[in-house]
């Protein structure tokens, strides 16, 4: 599993044009967000900043990479290649998500510490951390899941584009509006409650067992989305 | 089953998108054997041959290699290596780093300057696979598949786009594996090298075995030819059947290719009759392919 991963972190950043779409360009929006954080705080909160800079690099960076690898890797064979020898399916998908996970991880890390540099510390920082983990969690779930949909790296162009807009577009709704009206549509489409979640732990002002239950709807993605993917996910192309 | 028997197939059946592309199927492949699996295009041999490396599951039939299911890759694919039809290889990584990754999961010990000598590709070690050139893949595909010494390797059309010196040196590390103890599956479209190498064949032909055994036990179901033709018209009938083409070329076929030749020779002695072309041998492997696909 760990040599997977070292080759795949290798292939990383040998190929420039996955290196820049998957890691710089998320960098970006998020730049801007801390760096205009004044309206974007009287927009929705501080919270909803945190939020929607979450879902920009576990959308764009983590989840698109996700699928863009896993249909690469699948249409030039290497996942027949990796079948070939006694790894097992589990540690040949842990192996190849590794390294984007890790490098996701370090940039939300890193822009959330920046966020707290400039804007002041969060309320929270274990519940900021757990939203952020269960956020992770779900995007690689909705990535093996749109995987098995996806034919080819082009294709991921398009198969990705409902899950990463709708995303973001759920947590630009739930930062700005809060979750008074609609409490339970907003709380269970995909990131509905993690953003909630962060902007608890951000802001602060609500019971950390009350924002635990915000979990249980993300923790729902994950089954749905890992059930999706044993069902749909292919290890060779369609012929 | 007995315990030198290496691959176990028995009733095995596989269809896909409504084709039944393999119908009960049984063959065995004996420890220290080269088994060649050859067919017609859609024989199903692909099939087969991706059943038993585990990458397939039959739909019904049992298929065991070293007495286990192939699927169970934990306790099979360390003693076995695979060199597929399409390389699979990402391009993005150097030749040596492919063979390490690949070598590394396979649980087997070796070098990779050893096994990337064995193909000549020593000297490509820091070459990325997207550099490399068609017969070059198969080579690296090749070196992947013998990293470590395997006990049973399947090769699947090991030689295409190789030329004449990489096909004698793959063939030659092949025989160096078989001294070793390795068993190898083969299936390629050039039949002379099965004709060459193999111990037994099987020929698949619409998902069934059509026929299984030794390169000579194959021929000897098809009579072997003599042909010739004549500098001026016979003086007198040959003692032989002879069947003669529009281009005055003559074709005897017969099971017994030493008597017919020692009668023909004889004949045009003693008549003085002049034979021109003359060619006489053994049925080819690639007259019993033609012989069943006109079936």
């Amino acid at each position: 599993m760990l040599s997977i991963a070292l080759s795949e972190l290798i292939q990383i950043f040998r190929n420039r044009l996955v290196l820049l779409t998957s890691f710089v360009i998320p960098i970006v929006p998020c730049a801007f967000f801390i760096y205009r954080h004044e309206i974007f705080a009287e927009l929705g909160s501080l919270g909803y900043i945190a939020a929607v800079v979450m879902f920009t690099v576990g959308a764009f960076g983590l989840y698109t990479t996700t699928v863009t690898t896993l249909a690469s890797r699948r249409q030039n064979l290497f996942l027949k290649r990796l079948r070939s020898t006694p790894a097992s399916d589990a540690g040949i998908l842990v192996g190849l998500m590794l390294p984007v996970t890790v490098l996701a991880i370090v940039q939300m890390v890193a822009i959330l510490a920046v966020l707290a540099a400039v804007t002041g510390a969060p309320d929270s920082v274990p519940l900021l951390a757990v939203a952020v983990l269960s956020t992770l969690v779900m995007m690689l779930a909705l990535g093996l899941a749109t995987a098995g949909l996806t034919n080819s790296p082009e294709h991921a162009q398009v198969t990705t584009l409902p899950v990463s807009l709708g995303a973001i577009g759920v947590s630009t709704w739930v930062g700005i509006t809060g979750t008074e009206e609609l409490t339970q549509l907003k709380r269970l489409l995909p990131g509905g409650s993690a953003t909630e979640l962060v902007l608890n732990a951000w802001n602060g002002g609500v019971p950390a067992a009350d924002s635990l239950s915000l979990l249980l709807p993300t923790l729902a993605w994950v089954v749905f989305a890992v059930a999706l993917a044993s069902r749909m996910f292919r290890w060779e192309p369609r012929r | 089953m007995t315990s030198t028997t290496v691959i176990d197939v028995d009733r095995l059946n596989l269809s896909y998108g409504g084709f039944h592309a393999v119908k009960d199927l049984s063959f065995h492949v004996q420890k220290g054997e080269l088994y060649a699996l050859l067919g017609t295009n859609g024989a199903g041999k692909t099939s087969t041959l991706e059943t038993a490396e585990g990458h397939r599951a039959a739909d019904s039939g049992t298929v065991r290699v070293f007495g286990r299911s192939p699927r169970d890759r934990r306790a099979v694919r360390s003693r076995m290596g695979i060199m597929l039809q399409e390389s699979g290889f990402s391009p993005d990584l150097t030749v040596k780093e492919s063979v390490q990754l690949i070598g590394t999961l396979s649980r087997r010990t070796d070098r990779v300057e050893r096994v990337l000598d064995i193909v000549d590709l020593k000297s490509k070690s820091d070459t990325k696979v997207s550099q490399l050139s068609g017969g070059e893949k198969r080579r690296l595909d090749f070196a992947t598949a013998v990293y470590g010494q395997p006990e049973l390797i399947f090769l699947d059309e090991p030689t295409t786009g190789l030329d004449i010196q990489s096909r004698d040196a793959l063939w030659q590390a092949v025989d160096k594996l078989r001294e070793d103890g390795s068993t190898i599956v083969l299936t390629t479209h050039y039949l002379e090298e099965a004709q060459q190498h193999a111990d037994r064949i099987g020929l698949m032909h619409k998902g069934t075995l059509h026929q299984e055994g030794t390169v000579s036990e194959l021929t000897r179901t098809l009579p072997a030819t003599i042909r010739f033709s004549l500098a001026a018209p016979a003086p007198e009938p040959l003692p032989l059947l002879l069947r003669s083409d529009d281009r005055g070329k003559f074709l005897i076929e017969t099971f017994d290719l030493p008597h017919d030749l020692y009668t023909l020779l004889g004949w045009a002695h003693t008549h003085g009759a002049e034979l021109r072309e003359l060619e006489a041998g053994p049925t080819r492997l690639d007259d019993v392919f033609r012989a069943i696909s006109a079936d």
